[in-house]
């Protein structure tokens, strides 16, 4: 007789809708019934619902993982390569910033040529194209670490000194800021 | 407005403020640490910020990260406030400001978005427009200019010209100012920066505007050549394609260029440099910013001498025959030739000697090679004293004040040496303290134009004497400087007395000097020379001449030092560098290698600052990395050296000098003291100082690349004509 009471129970909680559930259940709560709940995990062995709840949440490896020999991406890409982790320069030509300010990683420069049919640029080298942009320099660090790229940093060059410009010293008569031509 | 000067603005404030102001003045004019002047908080687009008193409007929005638009203002450069592109509105405040020429008042509500913001911009924008052609296909600066970038931001989609079939737009005659700067002046929109730049920066004040209004142009006002060593730094300011790039016109799209960053070897400065690349070919080198070393600018030769890279080059190893010419062979049959050589050359009898170009990572597997078949001699090109302590202390060589604190010095004493040519980047440093520190300066050597006013000593090398016994008038002004520098060419170091100016200069240097404050300061011309002595190499090719080599290994040896008849007859000489030039002429073996822009390899400057170049394009032929060539020689010669890949190598380098490999960092040193008890030579002679490079046109050519440049050889051609015109 249980067992078909636990079936049943089973069967009629997996059909009804979810709607009418929540409002008899809300009806329930108001009446001061007992709540109604899942006998499935009512049941459960404690294993079996330690293994649930290890499922539900974000489940965190403590190594490191390298995935590089799970990506595809032949040995020879992986080993031998070194990867520059940077943040771009400013263009000289430019005077505005705001592409900037993010981290970069390039890998070692492989040969290059013109190619004979169109002239365009060719080359060998799957990754010299990857175009991966970072937030930090941590995330790109972590980013080569997890595809078994031998990494370096680039120093940053130091920070510029605030020095306030001014208009006036254009008109200054004893100083060598004057301006003379214009 | 705008003409208020900085004090009377700011009186409008508190008087608390005012009487900060007034303490700062006299501090600054006693020049004594000023005490951190109060802040001012403003607010940018409702972000509060706080600054300094006197900030602009557009450096106060620079610091929370918004951007406001401009052509004419550069933060190296002077305001000029002339293109009215940075104009904002200010709360309260009856019409829009110039950002970039108004100093911020406390509590101001800056807005740079708002509508009359837009507005302002908009109209300023199309001004500028109705007088630019609509030239984009057609322009270099296509892909990277500031009017076309804000054009798509601020310009409108139709035009209210309609004057077309009238008078027209404005159109202005091109202008030739020197084979390295292209005008299309009809593009110029009176930014004035390349002006500001030529008097300012280059100290040159060729450049000028005439006329007003629509007639206005930019010009030489006579017809003459914008020539000085910096000249090219004008294309990088520009903000449209009135200036653009002359050997690199029509060559490249920005969009299709790799760009790597990398280090200029022309000098001994170390610029940070951006190498644009494409189909295996450098195509034009750009300054990369970098405050301690090179600022954003560049030098003419480490822009332009990049077309010497592709021309003389070693493409393939070669053997001289016994009919006494050079013949391309196989790798393999070099380097068992090499590999011969040097076995049967007994110990002690093979050299090496590094030239202007070596990189750190070749020499060490050099040195290393050479100490395991039982040598000890690897010299350097350019020579040091070796008495007293000689290179044995890093403080002896180098540029003690570093490049950036030269900015601060108060008084400086040049000694033999020119350093508007020998490095254009120092002297900019020098001339940018004498504009806005009030520096002075005087020069012992030959009158030469350093781009600014300076006390010429004289040329006689006794000078050096009445400096350091303090009986010249001269010596008295160092010791009562603030932060004096002594710069010493390193020319003067190669001279027979090199060893008895070092030493006199030095202890003098150590009597004015200060705590944290080094006066003495070597300014060399080689990128290799430093990273050479650093490693252990020892100066100057007397030591491997007196030798009586057998075999002389040349890495990239090219200026004209050694040759064929100082060394024994049967010496065999084996070359290993990038160029056919003066070290491949006299070689028995050329063994091809890398330039700067083909390897990834580590080179100090005059200051010791160890930085690293990347490989840009691959060598050309069959050429090689350098240490790679070494590592291979090694294993035919049966003494294998213990890397095989770049990382290992540095490790070794690491073992021998650990500030070589942390790039980008300087590592300070404090041995002077002890330098100038080591020192026992004084001696003088009385003759004339004098330096290689004294004019432009001395300047151009200097190295194996640039000897190889055709622009640089139209350089030298536009300086002699200019030379040989009337004005």
């Amino acid at each position: 007789m249980a067992t078909i009471t636990r079936i049943l129970a089973k069967d009629v909680s997996a059909f009804w809708p979810r709607a009418f559930f929540s409002t008899s259940n809300a009806v329930f709560t108001s009446s001061r019934e007992a709540p109604l709940k899942d006998p499935s995990a009512v049941i459960a062995k404690p294993e079996e619902v330690e293994q649930k709840k290890k499922l539900s949440g974000v489940i965190t490896v403590p190594t490191k993982v390298d995935i590089s020999p799970i990506t595809g991406v032949p040995e020879e890409h992986v080993k031998t390569r070194r990867v520059r982790i940077y943040m771009p320069a400013k263009n000289a030509m430019q005077s505005g910033t705001n592409n900037l300010n993010y981290w970069k990683i390039d890998f070692d420069n492989r040969e290059r040529w013109e190619n004979p049919l169109m002239g365009w640029c060719s080359t060998g080298d799957p990754l010299s194209n990857m175009q991966v942009e970072f937030n930090s320099k941590d995330e790109a660090i972590d980013f080569c670490e997890k595809n078994g790229w031998r990494w370096f940093v680039e120093s940053l060059p130091a920070p510029k000194k605030e020095k306030p410009k001014s208009y006036g010293i254009n008109f200054s008569f004893n100083k060598r800021t004057r301006v003379s031509t214009k | 407005m705008f003409r208020v000067p900085l004090a009377k603005a700011i009186s409008l404030g508190s008087p608390k403020r005012v009487a900060n102001i007034a303490v700062r003045a006299s501090a600054s004019a006693a020049s004594t640490p000023a005490k951190a002047p109060e802040r001012i908080e403003v607010f940018v687009d409702d972000i509060p910020v706080q600054v300094l008193p006197g900030t602009t409007v557009l450096q106060a929005a620079a610091m929370v990260g918004v951007e406001i638009p401009r052509f004419c203002y550069h933060e190296r450069l002077a305001v000029a406030g002339n293109c009215r592109m940075c104009l904002v509105e200010v709360e309260k405040s009856p019409k829009p400001v110039a950002a970039c020429a108004m100093p911020v008042m406390k509590g101001w509500r800056i807005k740079t978005n708002s509508d009359l913001t837009k507005k302002a911009r908009e109209g300023v924008m199309e001004f500028l427009l109705m007088n630019h052609p609509l030239d984009c296909p057609i322009c270099d600066q296509g892909g990277e200019c500031d009017l076309q970038d804000q054009a798509m931001a601020f310009g409108s989609d139709r035009s209210r010209f309609t004057d077309i079939n009238f008078t027209g737009k404005r159109a202005v005659e091109d202008k030739d100012i020197g084979p390295l700067v292209k005008t299309i002046m009809t593009r110029c929109i009176h930014c004035t920066r390349c002006i500001r730049f030529a008097s300012e920066i280059a100290g040159v004040d060729d450049l000028g505007t005439t006329g007003r209004g629509n007639d206005m142009q930019v010009g030489t006002y006579v017809e003459k050549l914008f020539l000085t060593e910096l000249s090219g730094n004008v294309i990088d300011l520009c903000p449209v394609g009135a200036l653009t790039n002359k050997p690199y016109s029509f060559v490249a799209r920005p969009w299709e260029i790799r760009k790597i960053d990398s280090i200029d070897v022309m000098d001994a400065i170390g610029s940070n440099i951006i190498v644009s690349t494409r189909t295996g070919e450098v195509l034009r080198i750009l300054p990369r910013e970098n405050e301690e070393v090179n600022e954003e600018w560049l030098a003419d030769k480490g822009r332009f001498a990049c077309d010497g890279l592709k021309r003389q080059r070693l493409i393939a190893p070669m053997l001289r025959t016994p009919s006494g010419e050079l013949q391309a062979v196989e790798w393999e049959s070099t380097l068992i030739a090499v590999a011969k050589a040097v076995r049967k050359a007994p110990k002690g009898s093979v050299v090496a000697i590094a030239g202007s170009m070596a990189d750190v990572e070749a020499m060490v597997a050099t040195k290393d090679l050479l100490n395991r078949i039982g040598s000890e001699i690897v010299c350097t090109e350019q020579s040091l004293p070796t008495q007293g302590s000689g290179s044995d202390l890093r403080s002896n060589y180098l540029l003690n004040s570093s490049i950036q604190a030269l900015e601060e010095a108060d008084v400086v004493l040049l000694v033999g040496t020119n350093p508007r040519y020998e490095a254009p980047l120092l002297n900019t440093r020098l001339r940018k303290s004498y504009v806005h520190n009030e520096l002075e300066l005087a020069l012992i050597g030959p009158k030469v134009d350093l781009s600014y006013k300076y006390q010429h000593l004289g040329d006689g090398a006794e000078l050096i004497n009445q400096i350091s016994t303090g009986t010249h008038p001269f010596a008295q002004k160092l010791k009562n400087a603030k932060k004096p520098a002594i710069i010493l060419g390193s020319e003067m170091l190669a001279r027979p007395d090199g060893a008895g100016i070092l030493a006199t200069l030095q202890s003098f240097a150590n009597k004015i000097s200060k705590p944290e404050w080094n006066a003495f300061n070597v300014l060399h011309q080689n990128a290799s020379q430093v990273g050479a002595l650093d490693v252990g190499y020892r100066p100057g090719v007397e030591t491997a001449l007196k030798a009586q080599p057998k075999v002389v290994f040349l890495l990239g040896a090219d200026a004209g030092i050694v040759t064929r008849e100082k060394l024994p007859k049967d010496c065999f000489v084996v070359y290993i560098g990038h160029h056919g030039d003066a070290g491949a002429t006299i070689a028995d073996a050329v063994l091809p290698g890398a330039a700067y822009t083909e390897k990834q390899a580590t080179y100090v400057n005059t200051e010791g600052r160890s930085q690293q170049t990347l490989c840009a394009v691959n060598p050309p032929g069959l050429a090689r990395e350098d240490w790679k060539i070494i590592r291979a020689l090694s294993e035919v010669v049966g003494e294998p050296l213990p890397y095989d890949t770049l990382d290992e190598l540095r490790e070794r380098v690491e073992d021998i000098a650990p500030h070589l490999v942390q790039h980008g960092k300087l590592e300070t040193n404090s041995f002077a003291t002890l330098a100038e008890q080591l020192a026992k030579d004084k001696k003088i002679d009385n003759s004339k100082i004098t330096v290689r490079q004294q004019t432009l046109k001395d300047y151009f050519m200097t190295d194996p690349i640039s000897r190889a440049s055709p622009t640089m050889a139209k350089c030298i051609a536009a300086v002699k004509k200019q030379e040989a015109k009337a004005h």
